[in-house]
């Protein structure tokens, strides 16, 4: 597995003509609920009550129990797989989270990585809310690292429920970068 | 946790640390709890063709864990207004014991009560791998 590659494969210029457009767009596929933010924060360790708790929660001036903050980046992620999708084969190359600047937008590279990320909030989520994500690229800033060359692609993520309310603004900048295969780094 | 209460905060104030080892484990419940199933956070082989020594965690776990940080320190009246810049400056990896701790930078004016503006970071064996700047209100 370590020659496995991934993104999708095109040139420069095929970059740069998705600049400033929208890239991907999706519903999460599983509303808000007790059980996916238990599972969320068991890996964490992390104990508070307003999470767990709906009467700690509006105690402390929530309207229901409250998902964490940053779990929005969670509940946004599309289904891997869905109804109807055809099953997925041995040999294909493995399905990985939607980053709609690595495999939407085209670009000479086979590797990648998020190398810094900030979430502005402007809403909570309570049990039931769905969220939906609308993704664009918003700069391409060349670079050579010693991992290889590439460049940083910043990708812009406005997470809405489901009665139109921004819930939150993410910004994810990534480096796509390309390696000979066979090389390990 | 809900015991703690940070009724009010002082530019210079120190954030109790967390400390948490990452097994593979831990990265695993990871990836199946906030949906991120790239192979580098849990495929050793696949991380090492990136430029990482082993499966390392993603920005996923790393806001989560910050968030857990202010959330102990403060207690459950703040509101989170922004999560980063999240920069990851070296790959936390499977058998690092990590390190999160913050401080408080800024405090000012808001428009419904006081903004508070945190200094985060992570630290492993090898140094800070990772910081982020959180801004939270306090009403």
């Amino acid at each position: 597995m370590s020659d496995v590659g991934w993104g999708l494969w095109g040139s420069w210029e095929q970059t740069e003509a998705c600049l400033n457009t929208v890239v991907g767009e999706w519903c999460g596929p599983d509303p808000v609920e007790r059980g996916s933010i238990r599972r969320w924060l068991e890996p964490k360790e992390f104990d508070c009550a307003i999470h767990t708790d709906a009467d700690a929660a509006r105690a402390a001036g929530f309207s229901d129990l409250v998902a964490p903050a940053s779990m929005v980046l969670t509940y946004g992620v599309a289904a891997y797989w869905s109804p109807g999708d055809p099953s997925k084969a041995i040999d294909d190359e493995p399905t990985q989270i939607q980053i709609p600047v690595i495999f939407n937008v085209p670009a000479p590279c086979n590797k990648s990585f998020a190398t810094s990320m900030e979430v502005e909030f402007f809403a909570p989520l309570y049990p039931g809310d769905v969220v939906g994500c609308t993704s664009r690229l918003t700069d391409i800033q060349y670079k050579t690292l010693k991992v290889g060359a590439g460049a940083f692609l910043r990708q812009e993520d406005t997470y809405t429920k489901q009665t139109g309310e921004i819930v939150a603004v993410a910004c994810l900048d990534i480096f796509r970068f390309y390696v000979e295969p066979g090389v390990v780094q | 946790m809900m015991g703690k209460l940070t009724p009010s905060a002082s530019v210079g104030d120190v954030l109790p640390a967390i400390q948490i080892p990452l097994t593979l484990q831990r990265l695993v419940m990871e990836a199946g709890a906030n949906r991120d199933f790239s192979l580098m956070h849990h495929d050793g082989a696949v991380a090492q063709s990136a430029g990482a020594s082993a499966a390392f965690a993603n920005t996923f776990f790393l806001m989560g864990m910050f968030e857990r940080l202010v959330r102990s320190w403060a207690g459950p009246h703040i509101r989170f207004r922004k999560m980063g810049p999240l920069k990851m400056l070296n790959f936390n990896v499977v058998g690092d014991t990590l390190t999160f701790r913050g401080e408080v930078v800024a405090i000012e004016e808001a428009e419904k009560g006081a903004l508070w503006l945190l200094n985060l970071w992570c630290e492993s064996e090898r140094g800070q791998t990772t910081t982020c700047v959180v801004e939270v209100i306090k009403e």
